[in-house]
């Protein structure tokens, strides 16, 4: 397991997704943590301060697996450069087909118009 | 496996789910760009909500989950959920800002 920086994940996260795209999946895991023992929660909660949390991601493509850790203060940037990687990599999915459907809707309105006259 | 059929249902389920135990509580995701499928799943050990797609119009409902979770994770689960909200508010304000200044 591999802790890196944010900006060097995302690369590394990149890097993962272009690899993938033959086959083999890519998975991305968020979760809160402190990154801090219990002992040491226990006794920062006795002190009286409050508890620094982070936000833990991790990425695996079933063989290799990278995590960075994401604090309050980085988490809109690395947002905004994560929604970009996701965008420019997820291009496999299908698109929604108005056409399709507004071809069905047409056949069957002329069809009841026919029946009715 | 709880497969959601409805979108805003797993927002709202998983939004609970991770204000209830903001400790245990994980949100994952796997894309399959051979399939063309992406599977999201959030859990607290204990529950387990699921949603699996091949559309597009869902992924960019996805990234507006992911920024809900990243606030939600950083700043803690009291954070303020309407942030795709009041990134729009914002923007509307600054729009109302410009048009006052060019008069």
């Amino acid at each position: 397991m591999v802790l890196l920086q944010p900006d060097p994940f995302l690369n590394e996260l990149t890097s993962m997704y272009e690899r993938s795209t033959e086959q083999g999946s890519v998975w991305v895991t968020l979760k809160r943590s402190s990154l801090k023992s219990k002992v040491q929660n226990n006794k920062l909660k006795a002190a009286g301060d409050p508890i620094e949390y982070r936000c833990l991601i991790r990425a695996t493509d079933g063989k290799k697996t990278i995590s960075t850790s994401v604090g309050a203060k980085d988490h809109q940037r690395f947002q905004a450069s994560y929604a970009t990687i996701l965008k420019a990599h997820m291009t496999a999915l299908k698109k929604r087909e108005r056409k399709d459907k507004k071809k069905a809707t047409e056949g069957a309105g002329s069809k009841k118009a026919r029946q009715g006259s | 496996m709880v497969y959601i059929t409805s979108w805003d249902e797993f927002v709202d389920r998983s939004v609970q789910l991770f204000r209830a135990d903001p400790e245990s509580t994980r949100y994952c995701m796997k894309y399959r760009h051979c399939d063309g499928k992406l599977v999201l799943k959030v859990t607290d050990n204990r529950e387990c909500l699921k949603f699996k797609t091949d559309q597009a119009q869902d992924a960019k409902k996805m990234e507006k989950l992911n920024n809900i979770f990243f606030t939600l994770m950083a700043r803690g689960p009291d954070a303020d959920v309407t942030e795709a909200a009041g990134k729009d508010q914002g923007e509307a304000q600054a729009t109302k800002k410009g048009r006052g200044r060019k008069q």
